[in-house]
């Protein structure tokens, strides 16, 4: 199967500091791809530079075997790449329905006139229902962003994703700051995407738990170079990893 | 969500009401300079709007707007008054500028957004003092310090706007239509893709914004409303000069703009006619009232930096919680029952 | 006169040279024009200098500080005119004067503000102080303008003293406004650069909840930054009111140095300085030929600079931020 992102010796320096060093990976439709390191290891750089904030000082980088590496970031976007962030962005100011009518903005792409003289936005409601149930909470379309907490923030940032039906998502740090039924229902909701939609993952996390648990391919960073890459029990045995940091979380 | 559209409502309805006794009752109970003041704050909501678009939902800090507004009163100047062998129609020459505008302001905005946003307030403020320089000087196209008189009136198959009255009306009409349309804005791609813009750049990226070309056609949507506005103003006037068009104008703008709420049109629209009007109302305390005016700016940043309209946000979001509370409390049982 | 302009790449650097060739310019008149324009680059200058150390040290774009030289040249002509106090005399008191305002600009203006979210918030509450500053001067001292007399007097003549150079004749006005503003320019850059109260604002200036840690008073280096802006701006009120006239209308000439300080490297003193002197010199020159466009070539020369060098002569280029 053809990979639909792939990596190939992507570097990246920030002055002396080299923060990706010839990385190379791929990244399978619907496979669970996770990224792992330790602290400053290079991983959300990694992602910042697949959606375009960085560019690259070297090596390419691949969607669906198409070159994007020159390509600006807005526009990889509407070639299918979508993102989330550690602490996730959304616009504090606007409600919660102009804020996931952002992703759908970015699958149907009408184009500014077209929407302002009325085309609907098709399905819009029920698809965001469809993905609301498999999570624990709701909300009213009309409240402000505000109100909704940290937890349901994170989560509702991949749902927002998921309605611009990306072809690959990166999902970073989704565990972090989530209570044990959260991260449960994010783990449903990353292999529902994956499985069902046929969406490529990858998946940044400390959470050896999730990563254990819902990864098929894991890369290991360190310092900017590729350590490891492998199944979750390879990397878990691998003595390179384990030094440099896996040995902290054995009892997953 | 029954509790906050009913707000809502109420707000809507109570700005209705005001604004349709308005329209009744001021044209009876205004004299003629009275009314003049009137139009002039009307007009001069339309290019605030402008200013709501770039500011207000893109979050950008343009002076452009008295460069505009100059552009368009000085096209319709030059073709309504004979000065160049011809005098066009109304409706015709207002398309003619709105198209000619369009053309000019997105090219001047593809050049001016290549620049990062302080440095792009800074072009702004070069481009006033070039226009409002060639404005005032270039008398072939604008008359010199002397300006453009004899401008044609407003003339829609044969209706003529004679006076003051006549022209409030159609000033209505107007400023109702670029509320329509600027609101309608808010609601589409274009106004959540700057919203985008103003509030999280990254995230606008991500999600496949092209902020480039974003950025431009909200200029160009602000461009063309202040220049309609100054097409107005000379055709209300029929008189235009480089005068308008200073650099101190543009800021009174985008003070309006902040006053009413800078994201929300009918705050605007009342910020403009508060300042427009209360000049002629404190008339007796005329010194004063730049030194007022210049304070209660100040102040207007400290205490209410959303404007009127942020006001009305906010005092509505207390009532809806005390309310929520108030439907909480009574129905906690209830609620409980149903998880 | 002839004027070419062409674009030139070199050491992946871009470079736009400007070329002017003027046949009726000998060379007293072009020595003249240089020192006018120097002249009235050091009074942008002297505001630029305020306008940087206000947006590096606080953070904020000040569009009052016109009206502040505009008081400054208002007091001045106060105590010289009204007050009738020799130079010696009025030196100190306009100074502590100059500061009075400082302290009541940062207090009105800035204090109440220094913690709001939005920045054009700030930028609004000056254009608020720009209008009731002009209000303020008009109040007290009149709309009409005022004549000062120049410093510097002729003994015989009684209008303002000449320099004679050679062949040359340069007013006294203009040089010593130069001078003036050298000096004041070296003891900003000596404050700054040598002496610890200098390196102590420039902490509060680039992290103030760390200075306060360290015991570094952040409202009195706010304060003393004030300060050192509105006298900064208000000797240049005092210096160019014999040229102009003292009206409340000199605040217009902040609009020169808002573009001396972008041409010269937005962020950086000494790119505000020199952007400054290049405006008043171009301002100069362009006023030969084309004196109803002054201000249409100062600008067009502002936006030109912004598109090919977005950071001016001596800024750096700003990194994105991701």
């Amino acid at each position: 199967m053809k990979p639909i992102l792939r990596l190939d010796m992507v570097s990246k320096r920030f002055g002396g500091v080299i923060t990706a060093d010839k990385v190379s990976f791929s990244v399978k439709p619907g496979e669970i791809h996770g990224l792992i390191g330790p602290n400053g290891a290079g991983k959300s750089t990694i992602m910042n530079l697949i959606s375009g904030i960085y560019l690259l000082d070297g090596g390419n980088v691949y969607l669906n075997e198409e070159d994007i590496t020159n390509i600006p970031s807005y526009l990889r976007a509407r070639k299918g790449i979508g993102r989330t962030f550690q602490t996730p962005r959304f616009l504090q100011r606007s409600n919660i329905r102009d804020n996931l009518l952002l992703g759908a903005d970015l699958a149907n792409q009408f184009g500014f006139l077209k929407s302002y003289f009325g085309k609907k936005v098709s399905n819009f409601e029920n698809e965001v229902a469809g993905f609301m149930n498999l999570l624990d909470f709701t909300f009213e379309w009309d409240a402000d962003i505000t109100a909704l907490t940290y937890g349901q923030l994170k989560q509702l940032e991949i749902i927002r994703s998921l309605l611009s039906h990306p072809k690959v998502i990166l999902i970073d740090e989704p565990a972090a700051g989530l209570n044990n039924k959260e991260i449960d229902n994010i783990m449903e909701l990353i292999n529902v995407v994956a499985k069902k939609h046929g969406i490529g993952v990858l998946l940044i996390e400390h959470s050896m738990d999730m990563i254990m648990n819902i990864c098929e391919q894991i890369e290991v960073l360190n310092f900017g170079k590729l350590i490891a890459s492998g199944t979750p029990v390879e990397v878990s045995s691998n003595e390179a990893v384990i030094e440099a940091y896996l040995g902290r979380d054995l009892d997953a | 969500m029954r509790i906050n559209k009913l707000n809502i409502k109420i707000s809507n309805i109570v700005i209705l009401i005001a604004a349709v006794s308005f329209v009744l009752v001021a044209p009876r109970i205004t004299a003629g300079y009275f009314m003049m003041v009137v139009n002039m704050g009307l007009i001069f909501a339309i290019a605030a709007f402008g200013v709501c678009v770039m500011l207000g939902i893109g979050g950008q800090l343009s002076f452009a707007t008295v460069s505009f507004m100059g552009f368009g009163a000085y096209f319709v100047a030059n073709l309504t008054s004979g000065r160049m062998g011809i005098i066009m129609g109304s409706i015709p020459v207002i398309i003619l500028m709105i198209i000619a505008t369009t053309v000019v302001a997105f090219s001047i905005g593809l050049v001016l957004f290549k620049l990062k946003s302080a440095y792009f307030t800074f072009a702004t403020i070069g481009l006033v003092q070039v226009s409002w320089s060639f404005y005032l000087s270039y008398v072939p196209l604008f008359g010199g310090p002397d300006g453009i008189s004899r401008i044609a009136t407003f003339d829609i198959f044969g209706f003529r706007a004679e006076d003051f009255h006549q022209w409030f009306y159609i000033l209505v009409v107007f400023v109702l239509i670029v509320v329509f349309l600027v609101e309608r804005i808010k609601c589409t791609q274009l106004g959540r893709s700057l919203a985008a813009i103003r509030d999280n750049e990254i995230a606008a990226q991500t999600l496949g914004i092209n902020i480039y070309m974003t950025k431009v056609i909200a200029f160009t949507i602000a461009g063309v409303l202040a220049a309609f506005a100054g097409a107005l103003y000379a055709m209300h006037s029929q008189f235009v000069s480089a005068d308008m068009f200073t650099f101190e104008r543009t800021t009174t703008y985008i003070i309006m703009a902040m006053l009413g709420g800078v994201n929300n049109t009918k705050g605007v629209l009342v910020g403009s006619m508060l300042v427009t009007l209360l000049p002629e109302w404190l008339r007796g305390m005329q010194q004063y009232l730049q030194l007022i005016f210049g304070v209660s700016v100040i102040l207007l940043m400290v205490f209410m930096p959303m404007g009127l309209a942020g006001l009305v946000t906010s005092v509505g979001k207390r009532l809806k919680r005390k309310l929520h509370v108030n439907k909480k409390l009574a129905t906690s049982t209830g609620m409980e029952a149903k998880r | 006169m002839s004027f070419g302009m062409f674009y030139h790449r070199k050491d992946n650097e871009n470079y736009l040279v400007f070329i002017v060739w003027d046949d009726t310019v000998d060379i007293s008149l072009f020595i003249s024009l240089s020192v006018n324009g120097f002249a009235m680059g050091m009074i942008y200058a002297l505001i630029a200098m305020g306008l940087i150390l206000l947006i590096r040290a606080i953070g904020v774009l000040n569009f009052a500080q016109g009206d502040l030289l505009m008081f400054g040249a208002f007091i001045s002509s106060a105590l010289i005119l009204d007050l009738e106090l020799p130079l010696y005399a009025m030196v100190p008191v306009a100074l502590i004067s100059f500061a009075l305002i400082g302290v009541i600009f940062m207090f009105s203006v800035y204090w109440p503000l220094r913690d709001a979210s939005y920045p054009v918030a700030h930028i609004i509450s000056t254009m608020g102080a720009s209008i009731a500053l002009r209000e303020i001067a008009t109040l007290i001292w009149g709309s009409i303008p005022r004549s000062m007399p120049p410093l510097m007097r002729d003994s015989e003549t009684g209008r303002a003293a000449v320099l004679r150079i050679a062949d040359i004749n340069l007013q006294w006005q203009f040089v010593l406004t130069i001078i003036v503003g050298a000096v004041l320019i070296i003891l900003v850059f000596i404050l700054f650069e040598k002496l610890y109260a200098g390196r102590m604002m420039q902490a509060a200036a680039q992290d103030k909840y760390a200075a306060e840690l360290l015991g570094i008073p952040t409202i009195l280096t706010t304060a003393a930054t004030y300060i050192i802006v509105v006298i900064l701006a208000s000797v240049g009120g005092y210096m160019v009111s014999p040229i102009f006239m003292v009206s409340n209308t000199l605040g217009v000439l902040q609009l020169r140095a808002f573009a001396g300080v972008v041409i010269g490297g937005f962020g950086n003193i000494k790119g505000a300085i020199i952007g400054s002197l290049f405006v008043g010199v171009v301002e100069s020159f362009g006023s030969l030929h084309f004196s109803q466009y002054r201000d249409a070539i100062v600008f067009t020369v502002l936006i030109v600079v912004l598109l090919f060098r977005p950071q001016g002569f001596f800024g750096e280029k700003v990194a994105d931020k991701a």
